[in-house]
């Protein structure tokens, strides 16, 4: 299950998620173990400030956080590793192992900064490094809920760095919706499904 | 309450003047001039979004305070004072992050503001190209 809920700012698209994960590790009487990934990095006051103010929302719901600035192809390893240290494949169904786990990653916005800008990023090969990396979650891990943004409904004018960004994030948001289960953009704090 | 939004230039006023009779021509106020304290009186205020920043600006708060809190007693003294009112608003949070502490502060509080009176609206409204659909109904 691949869910890619997308908003604007301030949206509640974070609110939603959380509580899509939480749903989606308790559906069917389950009780999956539920993994938060951040990718924001804790650069200056107010970046640390948005971690504290998210890390209070997810408080007291069973997430454990692991922090992911590039490779996702890499963390799904260490986690599937983790995880098969706890037993987690739940039983084979057709041949195929069914997973104990809720992914929540957020958000693709700074996965995808990262990527490009940072010396051990990705590129001008991040769209195709973070796909890889979502496939690789979704096999191994399972459920999986990805929150990115919408960010390319503006006027002002942009620099040719801020242009490559948008397109890079733009085609990466157009893959995940291709590979998701199920799309929803929020408006604030209302579900709008977009694919079902 | 209710909520009519969209993008700039979506006709949601227009669409909130054919589609709200409780709000006469005469008792729409403007979000970018109206008085401050005229929000919690009034029947309907377009511009939100541009009274969401006026506030700011006369709260003349430090850009490293607590704008969640004020901006959540924004949204709260208006259903305590106002539950009546039709809001009409743009929606101000597709873009880049924008440079500007101020800027972006806003863009950020005007998304949590409407979040918090949408939770509270019967009806929400997104207007798109003068065409509304109803996102949230009785």
């Amino acid at each position: 299950m691949l869910h890619v809920i997308t908003g604007g700012s301030g949206s509640g698209k974070s609110a939603y998620a959380e509580a899509e994960a939480v749903r989606l590790s308790k559906a069917g009487n389950r009780n999956l173990k539920k993994y938060y990934i951040a990718t924001m990095e804790p650069f200056g006051e107010e970046t640390l400030r948005k971690i504290h103010r998210h890390r209070e929302m997810r408080a007291g719901k069973g997430f454990k956080t692991v922090e992911c600035y590039v490779d996702l192809a890499g963390k799904a390893a260490q986690l599937t590793g983790e995880m098969s240290g706890e037993g987690a494949v739940l039983e084979s169904k057709d041949g195929r192992n069914e997973r104990k786990s809720v992914i929540l990653l957020e958000c693709m916005s700074n996965l995808v900064a990262n990527e490009l800008y940072r010396p051990d990023g990705a590129g001008k090969r991040t769209a195709e490094r973070i796909l890889w990396g979502v496939k690789s979650l979704c096999e191994f891990c399972g459920n999986v809920v990805i929150v990115t943004n919408e960010v390319c409904s503006e006027c002002t004018v942009d620099s040719v760095e801020m242009q490559e960004y948008k397109r890079v994030l733009s085609e990466i948001n157009c893959s995940l919706a291709r590979m998701a289960d199920a799309v929803t953009e929020v408006v604030y704090g209302i579900p709008v499904e977009v694919k079902r | 309450m209710k909520m009519i939004i969209g993008g700039a230039w979506q006709g949601q006023l227009i669409w909130a003047k054919e589609n709200c009779p409780e709000v006469t021509d005469e008792q729409w106020i403007d979000g970018k001039t109206c008085e401050l304290e005229a929000i919690f009186t009034c029947k309907g205020i377009y511009d939100f979004h541009e009274y969401v920043r006026r506030h700011m600006m006369t709260e003349s708060l430090g850009l490293e305070g607590d704008h969640p809190v004020i901006f959540e007693k924004l949204a709260e003294e208006i259903i305590q004072r106002n539950p009546q009112i039709v809001i009409v608003s743009d929606e101000i949070g597709y873009g880049l992050v924008p440079v500007d502490a101020f800027e972006r502060a806003y863009r950020e509080q005007v998304g949590r503001v409407c979040t918090a009176l949408a939770g509270f609206s019967e009806e929400v409204v997104r207007v798109v190209m003068g065409i509304g659909n109803h996102i949230k109904e009785k």
